[in-house]
């Protein structure tokens, strides 16, 4: 689509004897303007829409103007209802909240995805704590679930607390209602709990367990295995991207989420075959993933 | 009679008072005898043990220091004898801990403040026997002035403080002596309550050592406590000073009570009578009203309050803040708990010895944190306790137990020992506390718990002259009494909030102690009034 350039030189040529410009050359620029205007977000609709043609699932391209974008994106990525009080007990009139304890040194990258899509879909009061047991975290720690909300001087506006500690942990932990649930132990644990206040997982129990599996692989031979283990499981990631969009089919799911993360955590993304390079695309069209590429970089 | 009879008389006579003589004269030379023989054995037992005693001058009682003499010499603490001074000869003043003789040696415990170290005496060519003698008889708690040189170990000295270090003594003076019954043991006064009943020895209870306090204090748990609570008041002074905060002195002798009439000293004052202050609020709010916007004081409060437990005081020093803030009281509670934050901050970094110190005679579970600190609201922690089976209505206030296991539900989840508890209901509060605008059931009010006991309550204060009076009487107080009080927020008063903490009771609670008789020096309660 051909841009037109907005040119100065209607109004030197119609300008009046005392300066002043003529009122109805001053509608015509507004008309212009107004026209430039439409013709720009016409632009990126389009390109939007390209994006939707080649990534699926992707309501919009979220690095557009966000006054397009009406609807909340987890709402259509994830179908099926969640029922919150179902999940953690009935509200007894106050802040329900989740108490995540993780060591700075490994930094939950998929609990920082998952916090974006929950306070998409909730109202999310967040919090990040540093423990007495560190001495100091880094200024991107402190602010990595974003600014403060405005409303937090009042707790109980909210339907959810995520509370992220910093603290001297050997293992991530996650903490809820204390009579009623021990703790939840390891990224990969908390993640799936987390997720299930989201969407729940596949009716198929063997898709359901295609999932498990493949976030089980994320978190045990992606994150942490060797050179070789990674190379393994990029060749098998690429093989199922080669069959379906996402890792576990047609649906984008928790083994995503934990396959990006600990790609990104890992390093391997920029060496990953041809598949697994467009889904990572896919993925961050999707915009969920920014809170986890902005720590990591 | 003839003349030779006279004679012969006389003769006899001579005779007889020769013979009486001589008896005399005997015995005088035998007492003389005696008496020589005596002195004789005596000249010849001091020449011998003169001879003996050639350290005669390295030991002995000092006269008293009058000032009789300015000395220029260095003494060395007890704290610097390390490794790095083995085979210095050194002077050092400190308290004798313990004396034994053993043979032909004497090991005594130097100590002073929280340190101590082995030092031994031994018969040798510097040091006599009647030396190793009178220092095995030195009375426990002398001072004394010593030199030594100071000696590596090859085994650590577990008992000691300076473990890799002996003192061997060359001169030891008596400075001061003690008298040799002492009423309590300090070894008994260090001793653990459990270590005690376990090998049955005996530990000092809580009373004797109150009633001898000059001793108790001397301990090296009770230096360190100290200490430490120097410590918080000088990590609260300069982190308010650096905040902007301006200190302010307040009068303790006042003309109304200021929290409720109940609990309050009176005090004759001349012709009239006047009460002892039981909090600085009223002035602290005045001074807001003063333009002076943010304040803090360190002084004296005066509860009478007949209230037994283990951490309730007649008298103890109270550190209140008072600031103005803008839009919303939580600027306040922001700027309290950041100022709880560096103290306890301050005390993990530079108080370890005198934490170590206290937790080796009353071992506990060191003090966790958040930073920024946590807030709950009333409703969460009222959530909370009903989830563990506590019954209780929206409105009541919490109590005791109730606070104490609130905190241990807090320290479950959260794994902190130091909490914020917002919105309190309005109707347990007193009658100063600025209404919630939303829900007139709660408060802008706020309590702070450290180990899950109340450490702080304060609240966002009713700066509005019309609403107080309102408050007043829906509390029933006599507005009479509170008139100057009143009247100090006609002419303009900025909002404000703040509150105010215990000292005795923050390092009582830091330190993970039992009973605030162990964080005030000269305790005040119901049952005592002196030392």
């Amino acid at each position: 689509m051909p841009m037109y350039q907005q040119g100065n030189s209607c109004c030197s040529e119609h300008a009046l004897q005392n300066g002043e410009v003529d009122p109805a050359v001053k509608a015509l620029e507004a008309r212009q303007d107004e026209i430039m205007r439409k013709l720009y977000e016409l632009k990126a609709a389009v390109e939007g829409l390209s994006k939707t043609v080649t990534t699926p699932d992707a309501d919009l391209d979220l690095t557009v103007s966000s006054s397009l974008c009406t609807q909340s994106i987890s709402a259509a990525t994830f179908q099926g209802t969640t029922d919150l009080d179902a999940l953690l007990g009935k509200d007894q009139g106050a802040l329900r909240d989740i108490v995540i304890n993780a060591n700075p040194a490994q930094p939950p990258l998929t609990l920082l995805v998952l916090h974006s899509l929950l306070s998409q879909r909730y109202r999310v009061l967040s919090s990040v704590h540093v423990h007495s047991s560190v001495a100091s975290v880094s200024p991107q720690l402190l602010s990595c679930l974003g600014p403060r909300h405005a409303d937090s001087y009042a707790r109980h506006l909210f339907q959810l607390g995520f509370t992220l500690i910093w603290k001297d942990v050997p293992k991530l932990q996650m903490k809820f209602s204390i009579r009623n649930m021990c703790p939840i132990e390891g990224e990969a644990n908390v993640a799936r709990f987390l997720f299930k206040l989201l969407a729940p997982y596949p009716n198929d129990p063997a898709l359901a367990t295609l999932v498990d599996q493949w976030v089980d692989v994320a978190f045990f031979q992606l994150a942490e295995g060797s050179a070789k283990e990674h190379a393994a499981v990029l060749r098998a990631l690429n093989s199922a991207l080669g069959r379906n969009p996402w890792v576990v089919g047609p649906e984008f799911s928790l083994a995503d989420i934990a396959c990006y993360c600990c790609m990104l955590s890992s390093g391997s993304a920029p060496s990953a075959p041809a598949n697994v390079q467009r889904w990572v695309k896919s993925c961050e069209n999707l915009g969920h993933f920014s809170p986890a590429k902005g720590l990591v970089q | 009679m003839t003349k030779e009879e006279v004679q012969g008389a006389a003769e006899e006579d001579q005779q007889v008072q020769s013979k009486k003589g001589l008896k005399k004269q005997q015995k005088e030379a035998e007492k003389a005898a005696k008496k020589a023989e005596k002195q004789a054995k005596l000249a010849a037992e001091q020449q011998g043990s003169e001879e003996d005693d050639f350290s005669k001058d390295r030991y002995g009682v000092s006269a008293m220091v009058q000032s009789q003499q300015k000395l220029d010499r260095t003494l060395t603490r007890v704290q610097d004898l390390t490794t790095e001074r083995a085979d210095q000869l050194i002077w050092l003043r400190a308290r004798v801990h313990t004396s034994r003789a053993k043979g032909k040696q004497c090991f005594l415990v130097l100590r002073q403040q929280q340190f101590n170290v082995q030092a031994l005496v031994a018969v040798g060519d510097r040091a006599s026997k009647q030396m190793v003698k009178f220092a095995a008889n030195v009375t426990k708690e002398s001072i004394v002035d010593v030199e030594a040189v100071v000696r590596k170990v090859e085994q650590k000295i577990e008992s000691c403080t300076q473990q890799d270090v002996e003192l061997h003594i060359e001169r030891i003076f008596v400075i001061s002596q003690a008298e040799p019954r002492l009423p309590l043991q300090l070894d008994d006064a260090v001793r653990a309550e459990g270590e005690g009943e376990e090998e049955g020895r005996a530990t000092v209870n809580q009373d004797t050592r109150l009633d001898n306090r000059v001793i108790d204090l001397r301990t090296t748990t009770s230096q360190a406590v100290f200490r430490l609570q120097s410590g918080v008041c000088q990590l609260f002074r300069d982190t308010l000073t650096n905040k902007g905060f301006v200190e302010i002195q307040t009068p303790k002798i006042i003309s109304a009570a200021s929290e409720g009439g109940a609990n309050v000293f009176t005090v004759s004052y001349f012709k009239t009578s006047a009460y002892l202050a039981q909090s600085p609020q009223l002035y602290k709010q005045m001074c807001i009203c003063a333009d002076f916007d943010k304040v803090f004081c360190v002084g004296p409060v005066f509860r009478a309050e007949d209230s037994n437990t283990h951490r309730h005081l007649t008298e103890f020093v109270g550190l209140d803040i008072e600031m103005a803030f803008n839009y919303h009281y939580h600027e306040v509670i922001d700027s309290i708990t950041d100022t709880m934050v560096q103290i306890f901050k301050g005390l993990q970094d530079n108080f370890q010895t005198e934490i170590q110190t206290v937790n080796k005679q009353f071992p506990s579970e060191p003090f966790k944190f958040l930073e920024p600190t946590l807030r709950l609201e009333y409703k969460e922690g009222v959530a909370m306790l009903r989830e563990a089976g506590v019954e209780m209505g929206d409105e009541e206030d919490l109590s005791t137990p109730n606070e104490k296991l609130l905190g241990r539900l807090v320290k479950e989840k959260y794994d902190t020992d130091f909490y914020v508890l917002d919105k309190y209901p309005l109707a347990v509060r007193p009658f100063y506390t600025m209404p919630d605008p939303n829900d007139p059931k709660y408060s802008n009010s706020y309590d702070m718990f450290m180990r899950g006991e109340e450490i702080l309550s304060g609240a966002q204060r009713v700066h509005d002259a019309q609403l107080l009076t309102e408050r007043a009487i829906h509390h029933q107080i006599d507005l009479e009494k509170i008139k100057a009080y009143i009247d100090s927020f006609r002419y303009g008063a900025p909002p404000h909030g703040g509150g105010g903490i215990g000292l005795e009771r923050v390092c009582m609670l830091y330190l993970g102690l039992h009973n605030v008789r162990q964080t005030s020096m000269f305790p005040r309660d119901p049952k005592r009034l002196t030392p």
